[in-house]
């Protein structure tokens, strides 16, 4: 699994097809956050537009190699794992961009409740940050490993069916990820750091499901 | 988590009851098709273009599942393709490491693989070339080596000789029999009837979404260039039974030896037939068969296993 992850890690990298997702998301953090405003509303900001772009780095990560490449490594791995490891790259990745972007705006933002009134602890504001960026880069994950291959192919219904996704997980009650970006707006409004370890725990059940009947498929679906 | 490569015993690899179609209502691709591959077998698959060959190997390689039956057994296999369109962000030498290390070597182990891979097929020169500037051979090259990387117990070779130099493929010819004869199981597509002619043990054809032998049976007209095989035996006596079988035709010249046409691919038993027979026959001479006009004009037979075999 090792060697796998490293050439996947290795394609997304030289590739450079990373790139666009991570300067959309620098561009849609430099819109919504900016240095000063209170903490928990910029983290849950900065949860939110990893979503998209988690998937957009599976979707980048599953479409990476050519298929004849992408059977050399199958016959030799499975492909189950040769899958996995190419969403759990994605993954890997979505996680430290959104690690990176949730320290980043901790430290720029305003420890204060919403209306600046309230103080609250950046440290504890920046690890439910952290818990809530975590949820968004799993769901979207999952999102991802649903509408790429094995299960949607053709990019015509991949592509609207990946933003659509991205976008019920964002929305839809009872989703993870708006459960753990609503926890940080709300504290935001009460003052009050939140912890949503729920939501993760929850983002983590269902991205290990999604994963699984991906990797499931693999060998089920044409390539 | 590394790949681990056991020393266990090598589990033969075994469809049973297999069917494989894409999609729910999608046609049959394969049925119905039992087949083991035994260590150290080698296997040839044959077909139209069309009728499964591919899917049977993606099977056998373990890309694709069975729709019905199951595969029981899966030895550390390796996968060529027919084209390699390496539009890959590696060099060659880079991608053989990685792939390397993918089928269990450690990356030392994997580097040295590639170079000598590399070398053995006449690519030494591209270790250094990025991938996407390599030729459609120097790729196919780099598919070939991918999978020989790791002495696979399995190798799956999809019309592997597709775009290779003529050295690289009697190269490849070369190996998939030094393969073999180490104990690892090879089975290939080739659309060139001569390809290791004679070698394999058994040859089967995906037939309408099943798979027959072909072995020794068939109609011999459909089995690419014949070779006459001018073989003398005791007076008064007929070729044995199991040289018979083979041939395409067998005729008595008066006052000469018997006259046997046999395809290529089955001419290498035949010979065995004949120099087995108690007692064995005399083989006078074997050429191509002359009144053939196929567009290809057999290679001369090597000597060697005529003479192992009459030893």
């Amino acid at each position: 699994m090792t060697a796998l992850l490293r050439y996947q890690a290795a394609l997304l990298l030289r590739s450079q097809r990373a790139l666009p997702p991570v300067i959309l998301y620098a561009a849609v953090l430099a819109i919504g956050v900016q240095s000063g405003q209170p903490v928990l509303d910029s983290l849950g900001w900065t949860a939110a537009a990893l979503l998209p772009v988690a998937a957009w780095l599976v979707r980048i990560c599953a479409t990476n190699e050519p298929s004849a490449a992408r059977s050399c490594v199958g016959a030799a791995a499975g492909p189950e794992r040769a899958h996995l490891a190419c969403v759990s790259v994605a993954l890997g990745a979505a996680a430290t961009l959104g690690v990176v972007a949730t320290v980043f705006v901790t430290f720029i933002s305003d420890a204060t409740s919403a209306d600046h009134q309230i103080r609250v602890s950046a440290l504890q504001a920046g690890a439910a940050g952290l818990l809530a960026t975590l949820a968004c880069a799993l769901l979207g994950t999952a999102v991802g490993a649903l509408t790429t291959r094995p299960l949607l192919r053709s990019p015509g219904r991949a592509v609207p069916a990946l933003l659509l996704g991205a976008l019920l997980a964002l929305v839809v009650t009872g989703s993870p990820a708006r459960a753990a970006v609503s926890a940080l707006v709300s504290g935001s409004q009460e003052g009050t750091v939140p912890v949503p370890v729920l939501p993760l725990v929850g983002a983590v059940l269902l991205t290990a499901g999604a994963i699984a009947v991906a990797c499931g498929l693999t060998t089920r679906r044409a390539s | 988590m590394a790949r681990e490569v056991p020393e266990r015993e090598q589990q033969p690899l075994r469809l049973e009851g297999v069917g494989r179609r894409y999609g729910r209502r999608g046609p049959w691709v394969l049925s119905g098709v039992d087949l083991e591959v035994a260590p150290g077998a080698l296997i040839r698959i044959e077909g139209a273009n069309g009728t499964g060959k591919s899917t049977l190997l993606r099977l056998l390689a373990g890309l694709d599942a069975p729709t019905v039956g199951r595969v029981v057994g899966r030895p550390r296999t390796a996968y060529v393709p027919e084209r390699f369109p390496a539009t890959l962000p590696f060099t060659a030498a880079d991608y053989l490491i990685h792939l390397g290390a993918v089928h269990g070597l450690s990356r030392a182990e994997a580097a040295d693989a590639a170079d000598e891979w590399l070398e053995r097929f006449g690519a030494a020169e591209h270790a250094r070339t990025p991938m996407s500037e390599l030729s459609k051979g120097s790729s196919q090259k780099v598919a070939v080596a991918q999978a020989l990387l790791a002495e696979p117990e399995l190798l799956v070779l999809d019309e592997a000789w597709t775009g290779l130099d003529e050295p690289a493929r009697g190269e490849l010819e070369r190996v998939v029999v030094e393969r073999t004869a180490a104990g690892a199981a090879v089975v290939f597509v080739d659309h060139d009837p001569r390809r290791l002619a004679g070698r394999p043990d058994a040859t089967y054809a995906v037939v309408e979404g099943a798979l027959a032998s072909r072995t020794g049976t068939g109609n011999p007209h459909a089995d690419g260039p014949h070779l006459v095989v001018r073989a003398r035996g005791p007076e008064g006596t007929t070729p044995p039974a199991e040289a018979t079988e083979l041939a395409a035709s067998v005729e008595e010249v008066p006052g000469d030896a018997h006259r046997i046409s046999v395809p290529e691919s089955r001419s290498d038993a035949l010979l065995r037939a004949l120099l087995g027979a108690r007692p064995p026959w005399h083989v006078v001479s074997v050429e191509p068969e002359p009144e053939r006009p196929l567009g290809v004009v057999p290679r001369p037979r090597r000597p060697e296993p005529i003479e192992t075999e009459s030893s």
